[in-house]
């Protein structure tokens, strides 16, 4: 079961929607970051189960941070949260080592699938 | 029950598609110009009846308003038509096909998802016949149906542009007719005009269809030669002063002759607008007739 | 004088979710112009701006950074969120757009001249542009638009030389901003949409019912 997650998203009613669509039930410990550096700083302090990320971000954007991120760490889990989904998005972002990728806004049923995949990533 | 009658009594034809393409409604505007009715085509893909339509084109703009439900709009003026149907009535000797101005926009479900789309076809064949007489009868001059001063100052500019901007070549030459009030005063205005007639129809016959013949005013001519060099308009022009001076004028009982006088002017890096190239040409048509008409003289010269 | 005007009109909480839906309409958009119409445009990160009418020239120029001429194209929306799209090219643009719109050569040999085949392609462009960017928009905020055809309101302009506001000058403007440009031609346009007083009221509740719809 995840125990921590990482919203990194430079709109603060982005990470508000995000939370608001996440399970309560799970007693999850939510941090944040504003921009794709706060997010490699944040990501290496608390080391969350899973990474939601955005790509469009100032200072450093999402596909840096992923790219530094899993450098650093293989195993991290990061799924990319993105309204712009096409597929050269998608297969740019797997390169860079992203478990999933999840359409913004997101329902709560993609968040309860990306929670499952994540989940499953953690057990290998 | 008010709405179904509608649409089929307007004067517009309307069908709606869904998202495979297949008719879904057909009205009886669409059936009175296609001769296609709607119990042959409704429940079959529009394609099959119009292939012509089955272009990228057409097949972006439907999804792009399934996908946004946004309107398309397919002017007449790209499009000339979508369905390719007979023009009504006389208007059949203008045009091959009924001009059309369409649209096309979403229909929605219950639930707000776009789920189909319309077309509504117009035919705008007789505002279309106006448009073109309008724009003939603002560039042309109506006594010898050449074109008038102001299509020239429009073309002329464009012409510049372009020289400008590709280093293309382009030539004007000046042209005036010779003591042309004794032709008024010797046979009356009604051979002045005949005169004027003939002498467009000869420099006409004798230019390119690329170049533009133009009745600047009363009895002077200006003629645009593109991609001309001036060695080249100066043959040009040589050869237009034969063609009136060497043939005799013939009106009613009238015989007479008629010469005319031409300046030629080139357009070269100094010209810096449209100005400039009518004022050289002007000064050699000045210098033609001050050297005895019946001459051509160039602007270099 | 904007962010004042802006503070004035919207609160924080406001501006932040105004920011965020256009971020998604305008990432939607550019994602399904691919997806669906094969249409590769990247859109900026769009910015918002509330100015009043008679300001909107000097902020177009402004904007716009171009010495040069420009491209008009306008378009009137009417939902409950309304008002008016521009977008803006580069005077030449429309060439490029040319050759990426008409590949297939549809209409070359039409009897139709360069001049009306390029100026009716930037409308075509700009109504799919101007559509897939308010369709976005609308979705996201249960609202249904219809819209005017597009027309060409300038062409060759010279920005410096154009003082004429679009809108009544002393209205209120909320100007929302991309740039777009084309991967695969070197083609940058603007896009502009302003919308009045009337939708903001409308503009407010709906911005607070999409946050509530995420419950």
């Amino acid at each position: 079961m995840l125990k921590s997650i990482l919203i990194v998203d430079d709109s603060p009613v982005a990470r508000m929607i995000m939370k608001k669509c996440l399970p309560t039930d799970h007693g999850l410990t939510i941090y944040e970051a504003s921009n794709g550096q706060e997010g490699v700083e944040r990501y290496f302090s608390h080391k969350p189960d899973l990474t939601f990320m955005d790509l469009t971000m100032p200072v450093m954007d999402g596909f840096q941070a992923l790219s530094t991120i899993k450098q650093r760490d293989p195993d991290a889990v990061i799924i990319v949260a993105t309204a712009d989904i096409q597929e050269k998005v998608l297969s740019r972002v797997t390169t860079l080592g992203a478990l999933h990728t999840i359409k913004k806004p997101p329902s709560k049923e993609a968040l309860k699938d990306a929670l499952e995949r994540a989940t499953q990533a953690l057990k290998h | 029950m008010i709405f179904s009658q509608i649409f089929e009594t307007i004067n517009t034809g309307l069908v709606v598609l869904d998202k495979e393409m297949c008719v879904r409604h057909w009205n009886r505007w669409m059936a009175l110009h296609s001769q296609i009715d709607s119990s042959e085509i409704v429940g079959r893909n529009l394609f099959d009846f119009f292939p012509e339509l089955n272009r990228p084109h057409f097949i972006r703009n439907c999804r792009s308003v399934l996908a946004f439900g946004h309107f398309c709009f397919f002017s007449q003026k790209l499009h000339k038509y979508l369905f390719p149907m007979p023009p009504a009535g006389s208007l059949a000797e203008e045009f091959d096909h009924m001009q059309q101005s369409c649209s096309m926009g979403p229909l929605r479900n219950e639930s707000g998802e776009v789920e189909s789309l319309y077309l509504s076809v117009q035919d705008v064949s007789e505002v279309v016949s106006y448009q073109k007489k309008l724009v003939r009868m603002n560039q042309t001059d109506p006594l010898t149906g050449v074109y008038n001063r102001n299509f020239m100052e429009s073309q002329l500019a464009k012409e510049v542009v372009r020289c400008q901007r590709f280093g293309h070549e382009l030539s004007l030459l000046m042209i005036d007719v010779d003591l042309f009030k004794n032709v008024n005063d010797n046979y009356g205005h009604q051979c002045g005009d005949y005169a004027l007639k003939e002498i467009t129809r000869r420099i006409s016959a004798k230019i390119r269809q690329t170049d533009f013949l133009i009745r600047y005013g009363g009895d002077e001519f200006c003629c645009l030669l593109t991609e001309t060099a001036p060695a080249q308009s100066l043959k040009v022009a040589e050869l237009l002063r034969q063609q009136i001076c060497d043939t005799p004028f013939l009106f009613k009982e009238h015989e007479f002759s008629s010469t005319i006088s031409i300046g030629v002017a080139g357009f070269d890096e100094n010209d810096v607008d449209v100005e400039s190239l009518l004022r050289k040409a002007d000064s050699a048509l000045y210098q033609a007739k001050q050297s005895g008409r019946n001459t051509v003289v160039n602007t270099a010269s | 004088m904007t962010a004042e005007i802006l503070n004035n009109i919207f609160a924080q909480d406001e501006k932040d979710i105004l920011q965020e839906v256009m971020n998604i309409a305008f990432g939607q958009a550019s994602a399904e112009l691919a997806e669906v119409i094969d249409i590769f445009v990247i859109l900026s990160v769009p910015d918002i701006q509330v100015l009043q009418g008679s300001d909107l020239p000097g902020y177009l120029c402004r904007e716009l950074q171009t010495s040069g001429t420009v491209n008009i194209i306008e378009q009137n929306f009417l939902g409950k969120f309304a008002g008016q799209a521009l977008l803006i090219f580069p005077s030449g643009a429309e060439k490029d757009l040319l050759t990426l719109f008409n590949q297939d050569q549809e209409f070359i040999n039409n009897d139709i001249d360069m001049d009306t085949l390029e100026r009716e392609t930037l409308i075509e462009v700009g109504n799919i542009l101007i559509g897939a960017c308010i369709g976005k928009i609308a979705e996201l905020l249960a609202d249904v638009v219809t819209y005017d055809p597009p027309r060409l309101m300038a062409k060759d302009l010279c920005l410096e030389d154009c003082n004429k506001s679009p809108v009544a000058p002393d209205s209120f403007v909320i100007s929302i901003r991309t740039v777009f440009r084309f991967e695969e031609q070197n083609v940058e346009g603007y896009l502009f949409l302003i919308t009045n007083q009337k939708s903001i009221d409308w503009l407010k509740k709906a911005l607070f019912a999409f946050l509530e719809s995420f419950g």
